[in-house]
């Protein structure tokens, strides 16, 4: 009955960084290629079937449905020596082939065609598991498939499983450099208020972040996808040792995005990892302690998303929450030093309506992959400087939407018909409160944000909202 | 008889003296009174004890009157003289004169006389008789001590012989006459001579009653009968030397009575050791008084013939002789009378205490003493060290032994008895002698060991030759020390060994914080989800058997599942006590089976320590579920799409707020609950689990092991809030939970609601939504919402509003009470004693969110 958790990577991108992060559970699983367990690999203590099952010949078989609306990436993974890895069932490549056209609304119309066929795959590996914990989706915002599919896909998910997490490893574009998708707004806007709305965590993998990340921390002068994607798997697999290796606290996914989600609409979480290495490369090593790693987290420079605040903002930017997941050899009395080192420097600001604190999670490092450095940490945070990242969307979309462009590539679509296109607005509106709420975070009023409307509040419901004795509420 | 020799004697002596005197022409009466004092006289003379200072040899006195004959040119004379002597002394049997030598001596003190008579005046005339009988009785010494005991004129007699010459040039004879006078003095106070008493004396030394020297029981000692006259210096010799016998009674007394008893009385070995050396010490004594008894057949001289002094016994003498034997008696009978009640160790202790002395004699002789008394005791050491055998019968080691069950063998099964601890064996040293032992019982019983002998024998080789039996001396602490380091050394690190590698003693303290303290989360994880359902029924009629099945598939299903088989055997369900109206969280809760030999460790009362823990663990664990519970009903994909939200709703506001207040008290109560388990984590569990791994390696005993386990469950307690001194914290903690879990059932029942009415707006607006995708969500009928229905959009509005607001309401009022007791709460924790506890605060309060508050109000 291990709370396990489905996998769905959904278009280029997700199929991508989908790759890399069974790549990288298999190594720490020790688990071949094939699926089967290496001979090394006695030394217990793991949870493979979390995001594993094992089929009758004892081969391991990742909980994880592979699907793209056109075959170049899938086809590639089929022609990897990790092509006996994956449940070939579980792969879906649609009929035609001829992919979304990096449009949403194609993507989108095209999961509703095969909805039927996904929603089986999902329904079967639902079944076959014990107590299914919930989904993760991996795809990017920006794309076609990504986007329009698994925009569709949350929401079926959450009407078919509301009872379940959806979780999702959602790529931003690089705003830095000129996309070939011209649409990008667009996508990006639409998919974002499914994020909003039907996601349960949001892990935001900023692209442009990543690329800084490559460039600035690691040296590289142009990095590759497959640089940034291994990026990628180091924090999706990162983020999944405490529900793979089990200890006092954090054994399931609820327990760790519930303390990270304290409002639920705040649900996108920013990533930092530190010390990044990336394959072939020579980095220098470090001497890691807990609170070189927590420090280092801390830091903006390491956080995988980037920040768009201006100065005066930035300084107003809280963090929401903050768990930290240390691995390796740590002692952990130094955790509580670190703490307290970190509160007297002042390194941290958090929100100022209720009690928080850095949690710290321990985990085992896994036995099977060597790595230079003792201790490495990961960062799971809800900061409140994401708005901007929103906001720069929003921005990019309505210098779009006010040239009307490209416009017509929707309209071919039922959602679009009939140039409906308040499904653009309503996403626009969700964004802006989404943004709105953020900002509110960053207040000490929170609890009265949204509240204050004074014609609302004293009509009808005026003695209801009196009831709330705000001063007593801590 | 006796009395009719003297009678006889008196007669011939009165005889004799009317004879002398008669012959003079007094008158009638005058004669009378003149023999009567010559009568007294001569009794006087023939009484006293004066005897000739020459040496009693018939040989010698034959031969110096066949000299005297030569010399005064009388050869022919002189060898009839050879001619009669060998006659004379030829002749024994019976009816012959026995005091040959005697009669030699007269005839040979008369023959002098007779020519000294001739040569001058007789000065005996004025001499000796001159102050008692007026008249010469110039013949009358000569002839009265016919019976061999005459002395004092024999010096001035014998001018020319062996005899020495006192008084010569003294005509006033004023020291002859001080000297009689001390004879006399003597003569007239003792009734009996010196060397009565000597025997006597020696007869009491060696406890006997002597003729006049007799026990007294009133005075509890000797006495020299008081109806004897002797002078008062003699009388206080006899006593001092008297108390020897005294001491010798007393002792002899203790040994006979010692070894008469019979072995099953409690003289012990000990004291059977000390007797028999007590015997030596006697047996040595009894030489001397052997030697001194044949010294005593010798006549003492009198004074003046302190020349050829030879081996005679005198009191003075005595006095000498028995001065160290007396020392020696003294001091037996000193142990003997202190050790009446003592026995064992003690009594050798006691010894020891005695040979701490300054007197190299007392040292040398107590440790004489000790070397014997001490051989059983370290007999009982060696065996106990090297064999664990406990061969006391008598009781008289220091540790002691009592049967008891296997698990409380190490804690109650031995201990010192401190009143048989010798002193020279330092606590430490005993301490370690008791464990050394213990350990070699504890593997025997309880870990059914044999490999300790090894041990044993290795240790018994790297010390050598000590560990023979007997081997260990008193004296030799060294070598005792040495062998009880060595033992212990081995058998406790072949305990430790066993413990470790056979028991697998660290791997079931991993079992017991893993499953007993929770450290195994996916196990703990799924047994709550599991048992939870079961646990919320009333505590009776909840079937621990059904639990057992519940554990069992956790187990299965966890990574438990992979852990050590035996392991996981021990690990049960328990339900407690329980009373009336207890559901089943109240009393379900599981337990680890230490079993034999490792519940020397994980005894009774430790566990129901762990089980205090576990509760505790077990009650945050289910608070925490309880809110992660709640947050899954009320997580992001849940309530978000729905009209409520949409702004040209009515109670949008009022919904917003209800929310948000709802979500901002779950934060709350959500930070507390974990960041005191992530508290329980890292700072009780965690460092704890350390702090005990480390000292566990460094443990070289299975006391060591024993406090550092203890330790490491004390601090958990501790910190955990769960010990003596943070019980008011501790109940206002629970107080917090319960209020955290009467939250979670109105959360729930809010957001029911919500959905209830999610799902009736749907119902009325899905023909307007014609584009919702969402099948129509399962109504729950006979809810509150039930009558809402028939109400139309606006009426549900109205309800909608009205059920929030009671809801608010209800939020609002735990709320208050629960940031109340919030507040008491971290108000309590600075004043708490342990430090530990700062760190709680530390974590609560990391923003200070709780110090501003604080201050704002």
């Amino acid at each position: 009955m291990p709370r396990e958790i489905i996998t769905l990577q959904v278009g280029q991108c997700g199929n991508q960084i989908g790759m890399e992060f069974w790549k990288q559970l298999c190594l720490e699983h020790g688990i071949s290629k094939d699926g089967i367990l290496e001979d090394f690999a006695t030394q217990g203590g793991d949870r493979k079937d979390v995001f594993f099952y094992q089929a009758d010949d004892q081969h391991y078989i990742p909980r994880a449905l592979l699907i793209d609306l056109e075959p170049r990436v899938i086809n590639g993974i089929q022609n990897s020596e990790y092509r006996n890895l994956y449940n070939h069932e579980n792969i879906f490549v649609s009929d035609h082939g001829g992919g979304a056209g990096n449009n949403w609304a194609s993507g989108y119309h095209q999961g509703e065609q095969v909805q039927e066929d996904i929603m089986d795959m999902v329904d079967r590996e639902a079944d076959g598991s014990d107590s299914l914990e919930g989904f993760v989706l991996c795809h990017s915002i920006a794309g076609g498939t990504g986007s329009g599919m698994g925009s569709y896909l949350l929401e079926t998910l959450n009407d078919r499983y509301s009872k379940k997490l959806v979780q999702t490893y959602s790529v931003f574009p690089n705003q830095m450099e000129t996309s070939d998708v011209v649409v990008q707004p667009y996508n990006s806007l639409l998919t974002l208020k499914r994020l909003t709305l039907n996601a349960d965590c949001v892990v935001v993998l900023d692209n442009t972040a990543l690329n800084r990340i490559a460039v600035e921390r690691l040296h590289l002068s142009n990095p590759t996808f497959a640089q940034t994607n291994s990026l990628v798997s180091t924090v999706m697999s990162a983020s999944t040792t405490t529900l793979r290796y089990p200890g006092y606290m954090n054994n399931d996914l609820v327990g760790l995005l519930a303390s990270l989600i304290p409002t639920p609409r705040c649900h996108f979480l920013m990533t930092g990892y530190t010390p990044l290495t990336v394959e072939r490369q020579a980095n220098v090593i470090r001497k890691t302690t807990v609170l070189d790693v927590m420090r280092r987290l801390l830091q903006t420079k390491n956080i995988m998303v980037s920040s768009y605040a201006r100065t005066k903002e930035a300084s107003q930017a809280k963090y929401i929450s903050i768990l930290n997941i240390i691995q390796g050899e740590v002692d952990p009395t130094q955790v509580h030093e670190s703490l307290q080192r970190i509160r007297e420097r002042k390194l941290v600001n958090f929100i100022e309506w209720g009690p928080a604190s850095i949690q710290v999670a321990l985990s085992r490092k896994s036995p099977y992959v060597q790595t230079a450095h003792r201790v490495s940490g990961l960062m799971l945070a809800s900061h409140t400087s994401i708005r901007h990242l929103f906001s720069k969307c929003l921005s990019q979309y309505e210098k779009l939407r006010k040239k009307q462009a490209f416009l017509d590539n929707y309209r071919k679509f039922p959602m679009f018909a009939d140039n409906d296109l308040s499904e653009f607005d309503e996403s626009r509106e969700i964004i802006e409160s989404l943004v709105d709420e953020y900002k509110a975070c960053e207040s000490p009023d929170y609890i009265k944000w949204g509240m204050e409307d004074p014609d609302r509040a004293m009509t009808e419901e005026g003695s209801a909202t009196g009831t709330v004795d705000l001063k007593t509420v801590v | 008889m006796e009395e009719e020799e003297q009678k006889r004697v008196l007669d011939l002596v009165k005889e004799l003296v009317l004879r002398l005197v008669s012959n003079s022409s007094s008158p009638e009466e005058e004669s009378t009174i003149e023999s009567e004092k010559a009568l007294k006289y001569a009794m006087r003379i023939l009484g006293s004890r004066m005897t000739p200072s020459i040496s009693i040899d018939e040989a010698s006195m034959a031969e110096s009157i066949k000299r005297h004959l030569v010399n005064e040119g009388k050869s022919s004379d002189a060898l009839t003289f050879a001619d009669l002597h060998t006659k004379f002394s030829s002749k024994s049997g019976s009816g012959c004169i026995q005091n040959k030598w005697s009669v030699l001596y007269l005839l040979k003190v008369i023959s002098e006389d007779r020519r000294k008579d001739k040569k001058s005046d007789s000065r005996v005339s004025s001499g000796f008789f001159a102050s008692t009988v007026s008249g010469g009785l110039p013949v009358l010494v000569d002839e009265s001590s016919c019976n061999s005991r005459k002395t004092l004129d024999k010096s001035r007699i014998s001018n020319g012989n062996g005899g020495v010459l006192l008084i010569s040039k003294d005509p006033e004879n004023i020291r002859d006459i001080a000297l009689r006078d001390f004879a006399n003095l003597l003569k007239e106070e003792s009734e009996i001579v010196e060397g009565c008493l000597v025997r006597d004396v020696l007869y009491v030394s060696q406890g006997i009653d002597g003729k006049y020297v007799k026990f007294d029981k009133n005075l509890d000692g000797y006495v020299l009968l008081d109806s004897i006259k002797v002078p008062k210096s003699m009388r206080i010799m006899v006593r001092k030397l008297c108390e020897l016998g005294w001491l010798f009674k007393k002792v002899k007394a203790y040994v006979s009575e010692s070894m008469d008893r019979s072995p099953s009385e409690d003289v012990g070995t000990v004291g059977q050791a000390f007797c028999a050396a007590l015997q030596d010490e006697l047996s040595e004594y009894y030489k001397l008084l052997a030697v001194l008894e044949v010294q005593s057949v010798n006549p003492i001289p009198m004074v003046s013939e302190s020349t050829n002094s030879g081996s005679y016994l005198s009191l003075r003498r005595l006095l000498v002789w028995f001065a160290e034997p007396m020392v020696k008696m003294r001091l037996m009978a000193v142990l003997v009378d202190s050790f009446k009640a003592l026995k064992g160790g003690a009594m050798a202790g006691a010894i020891h205490m005695h040979a701490q002395h300054g007197d190299p004699l007392v040292q040398e002789f107590m440790r004489r003493l000790l070397r014997r008394v001490c051989s059983p005791l370290f007999e009982m050491v060696r065996s106990w060290v090297l064999e664990g055998e406990l061969d006391d019968i008598f009781s008289e080691f220091f540790v002691l032994g009592q049967p008891v069950k296997a698990e409380s063998l190490w804690v109650e099964g031995y201990r010192l008895h401190s009143v048989m601890l010798p002193s020279f064996i330092s606590s430490s040293l005993a301490q370690r002698i008791l464990r050394t032992g213990k350990s070699i019982n504890f593997l025997r019983v309880c870990c059914e060991d044999q490999g300790w002998a090894d041990a044993a024998s290795e240790a018994a080789a790297a010390v050598g030759t000590t560990t023979r039996r007997g081997g260990l001396v008193y004296g030799e602490t060294d070598a005792l020390e040495a062998l009880v380091t060595e033992a212990a050394k081995r058998i406790d690190k072949h305990l430790m060994d066993v413990i470790y590698n056979r028991y697998k003693f660290k791997d079931h303290c991993m079992a017991i914080k893993r499953y007993l303290l929770l450290g195994q989360g996916d196990f703990v994880q799924y047994l709550m989800d599991i048992v939870g359902p079961e646990l919320s029924e009333p505590a009776n009629t909840i079937s621990s058997f059904k639990l057992s099945g519940l554990l069992e598939s956790a187990i299965r299903s966890s990574n438990a599942q992979y852990d050590d088989p035996d392991i996981l055997d021990r690990l049960r369900v328990k339900m407690m006590q329980h009373g009336t109206g207890d559901r089943g969280w109240d009393v379900f809760s599981l337990e680890y089976d230490a079993r034999v030999p490792l519940n020397t460790v994980f005894s009774e009362s430790v566990m129901a320590r762990y089980l205090k823990i576990f509760n505790f663990l077990w009650k945050l664990r289910r608070v925490e579920h309880a809110l992660i519970g709640s947050w899954k009903t009320m997580k992001p994909n849940c309530i978000s799409s729905h009209f409520l939200t949409k702004k040209d709703c009515p109670v949008k506001s009022q919904f917003d707020s209800t929310l948000r207040r709802c979500q901002v008290i779950w934060d709350e109560m959500n930070h507390f609950v974990s960041n005191l388990q992530y508290y329980i984590m890292f700072e009780v569990l965690e460092v704890s689990w350390s702090l005990f791994v480390e000292e566990m390696e460094a443990g070289e005993d299975l006391d060591d092991l024993l406090a550092a386990h203890e330790k490491y469950l004390r601090s958990i307690v501790e910190k955990s809030l769960l010990g003596e001194r943070s019980q008011t914290l501790c109940k206002t903690l629970f107080v917090l939970l319960d209020l955290i879990l009467r939250f979670r059932s109105h959360a729930d029942r809010l957001y029911e609601g919500i959905y209830e009415l999610q799902a009736r707006t749907m119902e009325s607006s899905l023909s307007i939504r014609g584009k919702n995708k969402s099948k129509p969500r399962s109504t729950k009928e006979a809810t509150e919402f039930g009558s809402w229905a028939g109400g139309g959009r606006k009426a549900l509005t109205q309800r909608a509003g009205e059920f929030l607001r009671n809801m608010g309401h209800e939020l609002d009022r735990i709320a208050n009470e629960y940031s109340s007791t919030l507040e008491g709460f971290i108000g309590q924790l600075p004043m708490q004693q342990h430090v530990d506890l700062k760190f709680l605060l530390f974590r609560l309060d990391f923003t200070e969110f709780y110090s501003r508050l604080r201050v704002s109000t």
